[in-house]
């Protein structure tokens, strides 16, 4: 039972870098399918539409930053070591890790329906840009505040 | 600064002089023609005529757009294109180019090798589709004349059956005795696998009715061989594949010929787009105007500083011009064109991606400009990168002269806001994330000396100063509203909309800061009173004119309970501790990773170099995206929602189209 601690810690990483990751990846596949409708009818629309399929992408790298986070707390990157943990520091970890898993996955998918309806918009006012950048924006506030809260967990607590 | 005061323009003319009239309006960029009054108007039929012969024109360019520009290698890379590396022509050069161009002609050449080239692919497919038939008929070892014609007695058909049904239909043509004698199965080589298999029989014409009731009863269906096919299934394919082999010949110069009338025309045809696009403008621009028998009359708004400079113009046209300019009447609602200096008209495109103000509206780019340099730099907030963005637009700029003016605006905004950014990696110690501390530590204490926060280890110091900003944007919100309403002369309003909740918050602020020791303690009894007022105020305004005193009790209370939106407003804010963080901690995992890789034996400095310069231009390129998206935002959710709703029709002049070339009047 020595290593419970560790092993809980990692299943957090895991779980921030994989839900996140899935969801950003349902996502962008969502919108990706709404922009290649588009682009059949408007080449042009290509750069715009890129830009409105990467917004879901985030959710993705944030759960990969907590991921990377937990490692370095745990001293797995680098030649160093890792770190001693009870299972109860782990458990710990493992909860830090839950905010930015649970809401990226949720977030990234459905910010990626907001961006394929923002894709269908420019596709008929290419000159509502601005406003079709912000309404899947206003969906990831979410999973920015849900990285705020992993972090300030995963900073208060103590390891080692 | 501000929405630009705009003239209203009634210029009178004689008819004859209305092309160069509506040249120069179009010319000067600045005018915006309003539309005549009336509503069953027809315009002038010579402009009519105008109108239809730029729009027959018009009808050929698009055709020829849509069909050359696929087949059109553009010598100008795309870039190039897009920083303004364009041909440079003039006006009176189109209309020479526009004389000595038959687009008739350039039409009917492109239409030609178009029918031709969709004739050559039918008949290819059609060739095709005979080579597949006859390669799975080569089992037949006779002429299939005997099929497609037959003899005077002898005639046959080719079918397709079910592999598993083989024996069964053999059996039952067994069972039939006429066939022993007069008619011969020939069934194609196959495997137990195979799904459908290819079967011929040749027969008497006597017995053909028989043969075809067992055929269906079998369930061989009957192929269609094309009456062309005479000779043995081997040389009918030959003659095909030779076939094939001219018609692709064929294919392959139309489609060369269908690429060099691309080159040689599309740049004429695009040319000529942005010639008859700019004529039918000018047209139609006239086309509002009223007319008398000889007389006409074009509304327009011009920005009030250009308009001496449009009379000078005008007025070198003809004698018989009149040019009355007046200010817009009170209950007009003229359209809103930004106009502020060099420092603040690159953000004019953030107002104008939310929705430009009215006339007599508050033009909010100068507001909130300063705020969203600061937010952009707290998030993308590396140093590095800062001077990464700063170097690339710097060489842009050197490189490429004739930008046009609001993409160039666009990409200066970003050169701004790289300066925020890395005076804010500056102050937090993030240069290419911890790039100094993993790869130039002899320049840590230099790094150290000059950090005034550290996210890293003091988040909640980051935390704090974020949701403080987000404190005075929002209050900053409050009394530009305030000052709106006074400045329409809504006092009421002002002080219940607007300076109570300001006073509140503020108040409450200075309280709970005060409790915290951070402020000297008579600012805790300042900060109580003025949270007490504003609460007082708030809930009287709230119930204003509500005669029921229980419902004013309700309302009051209600309102007081709003307070939560200015609470989630500002905790809103904290995004720009979260994505600063996010940059500096992705480019710290990109060093990470690049020093992991310095590991391999022998290659690892190359690998490491690979991960560490890819991994930052992708850093660079996710995090600006992000930093741009989220102080816009805050801009439009936060901060305009307490003063700014938009709403102004945006100046839209009269000018000529450069969709493909720089056109110079």
């Amino acid at each position: 039972m020595e290593h419970l601690g560790l092993s809980l810690a990692l299943f957090g990483a895991a779980l921030a870098a994989a839900l996140a990751g899935i969801g950003s990846a349902i996502g962008i596949g969502v919108a990706g399918g709404a922009a290649a409708g588009v682009m059949t009818e408007d080449p042009n629309k290509f750069g715009s539409c890129l830009i409105l399929q990467a917004l879901p992408g985030t959710q993705g790298i944030y759960g990969l930053l907590i991921a990377f986070f937990v490692l370095n707390k745990l001293g797995l990157l680098g030649g160093a070591g890792a770190v001693a943990l009870t299972w109860n520091q782990g458990l710990q970890i493992l909860a830090s890790c839950l905010p930015i898993a649970v809401v990226g996955w949720y977030s990234a998918i459905w910010q990626g329906k907001t961006s394929a309806a923002s894709i269908q918009m420019i596709s008929k006012k290419p000159e509502a840009m601005g406003k079709a950048i912000i309404l899947p924006a206003m969906v990831e506030t979410y999973a920015v505040l849900a990285l705020l809260t992993s972090i300030l967990m995963l900073m208060g607590v103590q390891v080692g | 600064m501000g929405v630009a005061r705009l003239k209203k323009a009634e210029l009178y003319y004689h008819k004859s002089v209305h092309e160069q009239i509506a040249a120069s309006l179009q010319e000067s960029g600045a005018c915006q023609i309003i539309s005549t009054s009336e509503e069953s108007y027809a315009p002038p039929a010579d402009v009519e005529a105008l109108i239809s012969t730029t729009d027959e024109k018009l009808s050929d360019i698009r055709y020829l757009t849509r069909t050359l520009t696929p087949h059109y290698v553009d010598p100008i890379p795309a870039l190039d294109r897009m920083l303004g590396e364009r041909p440079e022509v003039t006006m009176p050069e189109l209309e020479e180019l526009a004389a000595h161009t038959d687009l008739k002609a350039v039409c009917d050449s492109t239409r030609e090798t178009e029918r031709q080239t969709g004739d050559v692919r039918q008949k290819l497919s059609e060739a095709r589709m005979n080579v597949s038939l006859l390669s799975a008929l080569e089992f037949f070892p006779y002429s299939l004349s005997i099929i497609t014609e037959g003899t005077r007695t002898v005639t046959g058909l080719v079918g397709t059956i079910k592999a598993a049904n083989v024996s069964g239909f053999k059996a039952a043509l067994g069972d039939f005795s006429k066939f022993k004698d007069d008619s011969e199965l020939v069934i194609a080589p196959y495997d137990e696998k195979d799904q459908d298999v290819y079967a011929a029989l040749i027969y008497s014409r006597s017995i053909e009715s028989e043969i075809r009731e067992v055929c269906a009863k079998q369930g061989l269906s009957i192929v269609e061989v094309p009456a062309s096919f005479a000779g043995t299934p081997e040389e009918e394919r030959e003659k095909y594949s030779a076939a094939i082999t001219e018609l692709e010949a064929k294919e392959s110069e139309l489609s060369q010929k269908m690429k060099d009338l691309a080159q040689a025309n599309v740049p004429t045809v695009q040319k000529l787009s942005d010639y008859y696009n700019s004529l039918s403008r000018r047209y139609n621009g006239t086309a509002k105007s009223d007319v008398t028998e000889c007389t006409m009359l074009t509304k327009f708004w011009i920005p009030a500083d250009k308009a001496d400079g449009l009379r000078a113009k005008i007025e070198a046209i003809s004698t018989d011009i009149e040019l009355v300019y007046s200010d817009p009447d009170p209950d007009e609602e003229p359209p809103s064109l930004l106009q502020n200096g060099d420092t603040v008209r690159p953000f004019n495109i953030l107002t104008e991606l939310y929705s430009s103000p009215t006339y007599r509206g508050i033009d909010p780019t100068p507001l909130l400009a300063p705020f969203f340099w600061v937010f952009f730099g707290m998030c993308l907030g590396d140093a590095g990168y800062a001077l990464v963005v700063f170097g690339t637009i710097l060489y842009v700029f050197r490189k490429y002269k004739k930008i046009a003016p609001g993409v160039k605006d666009f990409i200066r905004l970003f050169l701004f806001c790289s300066v925020s950014t890395f005076i804010y990696g500056v102050i937090s110690g993030s240069f290419f994330g911890n790039f100094i501390d993993s790869f130039l530590p002899p320049l840590v204490p230099l790094k150290n000396a000059l950090m005034l926060v550290d996210p890293m280890t003091n988040p909640m110091q980051v935390l704090g100063i974020s949701l403080l900003l987000g404190v005075v944007h929002l209050m900053f919100g409050l009394l530009i509203s305030a000052y709106d309403r006074l400045r329409h002369g809504e006092v009421i309003d002002a002080v219940g909309k607007d300076l109570s909740w300001f006073s509140f918050i503020v108040g409450l602020c200075l309280y709970g800061v005060g409790l915290g020791g951070m402020l000297p303690p008579h600012f805790v009894q300042i900060g109580q009173a003025m949270a007490i007022i504003g609460a007082v105020i708030i809930f009287i305004y709230a119930g204003k004119g509500e005669p029921n005193y229980f419902k004013k009790l309700i309302n009051g209370f209600l309102a007081l309970y709003g307070s939560t939106s200015y609470l989630g407003d500002i905790l809103s804010y904290s995004r720009l501790l979260a994505l600063g963080f996010g940059s500096a901690v992705i480019g710290m995992v990109i060093n990470l990773l690049g020093g992991l890789a310095a590991d391999i034996p022998y290659v690892g400095w190359l690998v490491a170099i690979v991960v560490i310069i890819g991994g930052h231009i992708f850093s660079i390129a996710i995090n600006i995206l992000g930093s741009f998206v989220h102080p816009l935002r805050l801009q439009y959710v936060e901060f305009f929602g307490k003063f700014y709703t938009g709403g102004g029709e945006p100046f839209t002049p009269l000018t000529l189209s450069q969709e493909y070339v720089n056109v110079k009047a």
